[in-house]
């Protein structure tokens, strides 16, 4: 039960420690259908010590961060915020399940960094080259083959990079993050 | 107004008002009951039905001795005590001075109908032509703006709601009785003075407060303001801020300077709304925001004048204060209102649910949807809206709701005609006292409410059906989508709404949530001197807490008012000179021989009555009657003169029997009192026929059948003389009570009461089994708010042993108990088998209890595994290495609220949080976890849960039926369960397990049926009535207090030593007891001694004496119901002035004809 890794959640544990398991959150979340854990049951493995479980979950990654939980949360926890540093926590510690996600949103993040928005051709194709399954985009295929169609995928390298000023805001985060 | 005195002010007439306040008055304490509203009762009023009886049951509180002092019937429809004066629509506005001598000012509403002359015909309803929510009802119904506050009230008079009211003057034109005063005339004398330098607004404010009758005048300036308030007064003066020359501000300050009774509103645009603020706070009553209409101005100006001009201000001294203020509801509409509650027609807050379901409510008790009005089938109950919940500055439980949930559903279950699915969705489910997990119980299992342990974050609406949608998070983890006709939100409490004013008016210190601060061990003592708090104004308490509460504030108030030597006279060995004897010192005259001599005075009410009936019919109909000596026509009984004239009739003729045919008996019952003392006729022979409500009730029918109306004013009448007639002058014999008390148990509930009853100036008996004081606090520490016990303890034995009218025996125990309440008499038998004889007047007892045994979770085989209390005793004495408890696991409810001991013992969830917490301290890398069912922190003890929370222990959750294991194999322990939120195996290798066993009470079979009173399922005392008696026994003259009575903490158990002690010292307080007149008596020549009697007495106040071999009867238990009359066969068992012959004689007088 007592990991040694306890340390790592140490700081989101502090944030959720008052957490009564009421179970508002779960119920007002919008994307918790798609969760693999419900975030009640993220907060209880976060306060059971379940590091591993919890850092190759997929909750916080799919987690809109519409603030309806924090809104609503009678504690008054900052469950969003917990959200947000449990993806960085995650792509700190970077544990093998966690793999795709983290390299997902790695690439995610690059795409706007370099264009002001997600080119989703460059995205996949740097994706899959990352991930080093040369079966993966099979599995792709057909949802790429559906958006082509209704021309929601633009095409590769078009748009011209680093002229969108998100810049400022990516240092930004970098600065606030070292930091923490 | 003049200066009266009075013991005691008890600010609040809910239920712990009353509570209070009757237990004042009987020990002969007068007191002043006060209330914002216009009708007593408080929340209660609109409560129909209590769980577990659904009944209402607040007479039950009415007192059992001395009750002919008091009214005996529905406490929901008034009360009237003769050392109680009512007084409603009054609030405290001012108090200075000392305990002993408070100077207080009420200052009372007026609400524009004289209460003495309305009879609530119900005509001027008629014609109001303003509409407005009924506040009764909850807003689910309207009433008009002349209403009547309850519909149940009596006096029940009617009420003008000012603020509605568009002073049409039809109700004053209708009104039969010249209640009505709306006069228009006395604002002519209310001078306001308008200040603006702009003409328009002048001339539009002038002209907008003429229409409303008042008299205005207008100043430019400020200067030319100061020049007319000097020439004139003035009441209210209206000025704009910004002026040139002179500021409104700098207005405000002279004229307030020179005349600091001006009453001045501002007025101000909106840029400068935060000068107005501050002049506010430099005298200014108000402030209006620039342009407004008249509907904002005219309503505040006519409240101002409402109160200034006709509110009737009181000044009275007060010996002590109680204040049973209560609490507010959470309002749900707020600013995020999740739950759309005011724009989902199908949401509504408990009470809303409440009035629904009532037969007095707007739908006549039926069950159906607000939007369509098609029955409702499925109603989702949604727990802790605005309670438990940081968001809304709610770290706290409000207790109540759980229960309330519960008996909702119960209710809607059993009432409704359509089958209802119930849910109710909680987080923790807090059965916490007696008997409510039972009722929990039946609740899932035999009526089939559903519980869903989630929290509903919001609410919304199918917009075509009108359905309400509610997500969920089920057991099972999944999101569940539900369709529901209604749902009511459990709505959390607040404090009262008046609570920070009187916490200004009286300096006392509001806790973090806004209710009143008490001293330490206590829940009723402020830290004023001289000023109490009773009920839910200390914090959140059901209705038995609540009752128990204000005793124990009427025993510390009446030690006030002991100290202070007035009233109470201390008690003295002779009979008192009060009593019905045949000297001629007698108060009344001694009739019992004299022939029946029957005056009838009938009041006319200013000749009305002669419209229907001939009064000279009436007269040669009742002067056949040789039994009446005289029929006498009064032209208004209710007026000053009137009255004079009915004495002197009275005393003229000599009569020993009075009737007097009126328009409302209970505005003449003090009146009867007073007459009685100046004829110096016993009450009990002089009574009053209600002959005006045949009349009313006509003309509010609008069916004047003269014949009909006729025929009811005599058969009114007659029937009330036939009655006075046959009435029998009863002459109780008083009997001797001894002043003294039994305490049986020597911890801090017994020690609290016997210290209570002895300050009080009665002898007490105390006795404890074991050769220590103190019982559990022995072994206890410290509370979960830190603070230590052990002065408490220490303060209390030493007070106790030095206290010279305390006489305890020391490993003692009570061997033979005899007698009945007044006159008990028992055996004490100490260790070297020594016995003593005492004589006492009631019993307290309070035997405790003490910690469960236990053999579940391996308890026993492992010397890790250890009970709660051996956890404080390690801790105290340093048995336990914290830095060795790594690992500590808590388990909650070990063979509680299961099984034979279904109950929660209340105490052992906050103690967890107490040692954990302590634990956490002593060693913060501790693991600590709490495994529990329902986390039972009710109150403000919810804010130790959170903070334990914050300190890092861990708490899951586990049901009844799947309880965590505990192995001990090869010395090492392990705990095992699964989670249920996971639903995944968990394994905790613990240092140390802490089990919670709960409370058991120390009440052995023995002494129950030594002292002849029953215990309840599970051992403890059992009560009279759970809600409204919780410190009685069945049995008059035993009470009890402590956890022998229900578990509890130290600070509780000692208000219920105070308020047991109350309990006992009204029984004792006179060393003589005079019975009440309605009393049963057995005729002992005809009794056959079937003792049916004495199975049939809800009272228990029969017995069979088998040394003179006859049926007795305990006067202070018999309540003179009648039921013993009713079921002897032989007519042995009677009600003196309940014959037969005067029951049927009036019955038979009803259907008499009047000829003309």
């Amino acid at each position: 039960m007592r990991s040694t890794s306890r340390h790592i959640l140490g700081s989101v544990k502090e944030m959720i420690q008052a957490c009564i398991q009421c179970g508002t959150c779960t119920g007002s979340c919008p994307n918790a259908f798609a969760m693999d854990h419900t975030p009640r049951h993220l907060w209880q493995m976060v306060l059971n010590d379940r590091t591993r479980d919890v850092l190759t979950s997929k909750t916080f990654i799919l987690c809109s961060s519409c603030y309806y939980c924090t809104l609503r949360c009678p504690r008054g926890l900052p469950l969003t915020d917990v959200m947000g540093s449990l993806t960085r926590l995650a792509r700190t510690e970077n544990p093998t399940g966690f793999k795709k996600s983290h390299l997902f949103y790695g690439q995610f993040l690059q795409s706007i960094r370099r264009h002001g928005r997600v080119n989703e051709s460059e995205l996949m194709t740097l994706f899959f080259l990352e991930m080093k399954n040369p079966l993966l985009p099979l599995q792709y295929a057909g949802l790429g083959l559906k958006f082509l169609q209704k021309n929601k995928i633009s095409l590769p390298f078009v748009e011209k990079e680093g002229s969108h000023g998100l810049e400022k805001i990516f240092e930004k985060v970098r600065e606030m993050e070292n930091q923490a | 107004m003049s200066d009266q005195k009075y013991n005691a002010l008890v600010v609040g007439a809910g239920i712990s008002g009353i509570r209070a306040a009757l237990d004042l008055a009987q020990q002969d304490c007068r007191v002043a009951l006060i209330d914002k509203s216009p009708a007593m009762g408080g929340l209660l009023n609109q409560l129909d039905f209590q769980f577990p009886s659904t009944h209402c049951g607040m007479c039950k509180m009415l007192p059992l001795v001395h009750r002919d002092r008091s009214s005996q019937f529905c406490l929901r429809k008034g009360l009237f005590h003769e050392n109680i004066d009512l007084m409603l629509s009054t609030e405290l506005s001012d108090l200075a001075g000392e305990p002993g001598n408070f100077a207080v000012k009420l200052h009372q509403r007026p609400t524009w109908v004289d209460p003495g002359r309305c009879v609530g015909c119900g005509l001027c309803e008629s014609v109001c032509p303003e509409t407005v929510p009924d506040c009764f009802n909850e807003g689910l119904s309207s009433h008009k703006a002349i209403y009547l506050p309850v519909p149940h009230a009596i006096p029940n008079a009617y009420v003008i709601d000012l603020a509605a009211c568009s002073r049409c003057g039809a109700c004053e034109e209708i009104c039969p009785t010249d209640a009505v005063t709306l006069s228009q005339s006395n604002r002519k004398n209310f001078n306001i003075l308008v200040v603006d330098d702009e003409l328009s607004i002048r001339d539009s404010l002038k002209e907008w407060l003429e229409d409303e009758a008042f008299t205005v005048d207008m100043a430019a300036s400020g200067a030319e303001a100061l020049e007319k308030l000097k020439a004139q007064t003035y009441q209210l003066m209206l000025t704009d801020i910004k002026m040139p020359e002179m500021s409104g501000t700098a207005l405000l300050q002279k004229a307030k300077q020179a005349y600091p009774d001006l009453c001045v509103v501002m007025m101000t645009a909106y840029a400068t709304v935060e000068t107005a603020v501050e002049a506010m706070k430099t005298g200014a009553e108000d402030y209006l925001i620039k342009p407004f209409d008249p509907d904002t101005l005219v309503p505040m100006v006519i409240l101002i004048y409402q109160d200034i001009e006709a509110a009737r201000d009181r000044e009275i001294t007060v010996d002590t204060v109680i204040l049973a203020t209560g609490t507010s509801f959470y309002d749900p509409a707020d600013e995020k209102n999740i739950y759309g509650y005011g724009i989902y027609p199908n949401v509504l807050t408990g009470i809303e649910f409440e009035r629904m379901i009532s037969h007095s409510g707007p739908g006549g008790g039926g069950l159906n949807r607000l939007d369509n009005g098609r029955p409702v089938q499925k109603i989702a109950w949604i727990q802790c809206v605005g309670s438990r919940d940081i968001q809304h500055n709610a770290d706290f439980c409000s207790s109540i709701c759980c229960m309330a949930a519960i008996k909702e559903a119960v209710l809607a279950k059993t009432l409704s005609i359509e089958p209802v699915d119930t849910v109710v969705f909680y987080m923790d489910m807090r059965t916490w006292g007696k008997s409510f997990q039972q009722y929990y119980d039946a609740a899932e299992q035999e009526h089939g409410v559903r519980f869903e342990r989630c929290r509903i974050h919001s609410l919304s609406q199918d917009n075509l059906t009108g359905d309400l949608v509610v997500r969920y998070v089920s057991g099972s983890g999944r999101t569940v989508k539900e369709l529901f006709d209604m749902a009511v939100l459990s709505v959390g409490q607040r404090p009262g709404n008046k609570t920070e004013h009187l916490s200004r008016i009286c300096e006392l210190p509001l806790n973090a949530w806004g209710f009143f601060s008490t001293r330490p061990f206590s829940t009723i003592q402020t830290p004023q001197d001289g000023i109490l708090a009773a009920g839910s104004a200390t914090g959140l308490k059901d209705i038995a807490e609540s009752v128990i509460s204000a005793s124990a504030a009427a025993r510390s108030a009446s030690q006030i008012i002991t100290s202070q030597n007035r009233h109470i006279k201390p008690p003295v060995k002779e009979m008192p000179d009060d009593q019905t004897t045949k000297t001629d010192n007698a108060p009344f005259r001694d009739v019992s021989r004299e022939p029946v001599v029957l005056f009838v005075g009938v009041c006319t009410c200013s000749g009305r009555l002669n419209q229907w009936v001939d009064p000279d019919a009436l007269a040669r109909y009742f002067s056949m009657d040789p039994d009446i000596i005289r029929v006498a026509f009064i032209n208004q009984a209710c007026t000053a003169d009137g009255w004079q004239q009915m004495k002197k009739e009275i005393s003229d003729c000599l009569a020993n029997r009075v009737l007097i045919g009126a328009c409302h008996p209970y505005v003449f019952l003090k009146k009867i009192r007073e007459l009685a003392q100046t004829v110096r006729l016993d009450p009990s022979l002089m009574d009053v026929a209600d002959i005006m409500a045949p009349v009313f009730r006509a003309v509010a029918e609008e069916k004047k059948d003269i014949q009909a109306i006729c025929t009811g004013v005599f058969s009114a009448l007659n029937s009330g003389a036939e009655s006075m007639k046959r009435m029998e002058p009863i002459n109780p014999q008083p009997i001797p009570i001894a002043q003294k008390t039994l305490v049986i148990g020597g911890g801090i509930a017994g020690m609290t009461a016997a210290l209570a009853v002895a300050d009080a100036g009665y002898g007490v008996d105390l006795i404890e089994k074991s050769d220590r004081l103190g019982g559990n606090l022995n072994w206890l520490h410290q509370t979960i708010e830190g603070v230590s016990l052990k002065d408490f303890l220490t303060d209390t034995v030493d007070a106790v042993e030095k206290h010279p009218l305390v006489n305890i025996f020391m490993s003692s125990r009570l061997i033979s108990f005899e007698g009945s309440a007044g006159q008990f008499y028992s055996t004490i038998e100490n260790e070297e088998k020594k016995a003593v004889d005492v004589t006492h007047g009631a019993v307290i007892l309070a035997t405790g209890g003490h910690e469960a045994k236990t053999a579940a979770f391996g308890y026993g085989t492992h010397e890790a595994i250890v009970t709660q209390k051996e956890l404080e005793i390690r801790l105290a004495e340093n048995q336990i290495d914290p830095a060795q408890a790594g690992t500590v696991v808590m388990i909650q409810c070990v063979d509680s609220r299961q099984g034979s001991r279904n109950y929660c013992s209340r105490v052992c969830c906050p103690t967890a949080l107490k040692q954990a917490r302590h634990l956490k301290q002593l060693n913060p890398e501790a693991n600590i976890y709490i495994l529990y069912r329902d986390m039972m922190t009710c109150g403000f003890s919810e804010s130790f849960f959170t903070r334990a929370r914050n300190e890092g222990v861990i708490f899951m959750t586990y049901d009844r039926e799947n309880p965590p294991a505990v192995d001990t194999g090869a010395g090492q322990i392990t705990v095992s369960l699964t989670e249920p939120v996971l639903k995944m195996p968990v394994e905790i290798s613990a240092d140390l397990v802490v089990l919670a066993t709960g409370i058991v009470p120390d009440f052995s079979d023995d002494l129950a049926s030594l002292l002849g009173i029953p215990k309840d399922s599970h051992g403890f005392f059992q009560e009279a009535e759970s809600k409204w008696r919780p410190l009685d026994a069945i049995k008059e003259g035993i009470f009890a207090c402590g956890i022998v009575h229900s578990p509890r903490s130290a600070t509780e158990a000692a208000d219920t030593g105070r308020a047991a002690a109350q309990r006992a010292i009204s029984l004792i307080s006179k060393p003589a007891y005079l019975p009440d007149k309605t009393m049963a008596i057995v005729r002992h020549s005809l009794c056959s001694l079937c003792e049916r009697c004495i199975e049939t007495c809800p009272y228990g106040a029969r017995m069979f004496n088998l040394d003179h071999t006859l049926i007795q009867i305990n006067e202070l238990m018999c309540q003179g119901c009648g039921a013993c009359a009713a079921v002897c066969p032989n007519d042995a068992s009677v009600l003196p002035g309940h014959s037969g012959r005067r029951m049927l004689g009036t019955i038979d007088a009803v259907f008499e004809q009047l000829h003309n």
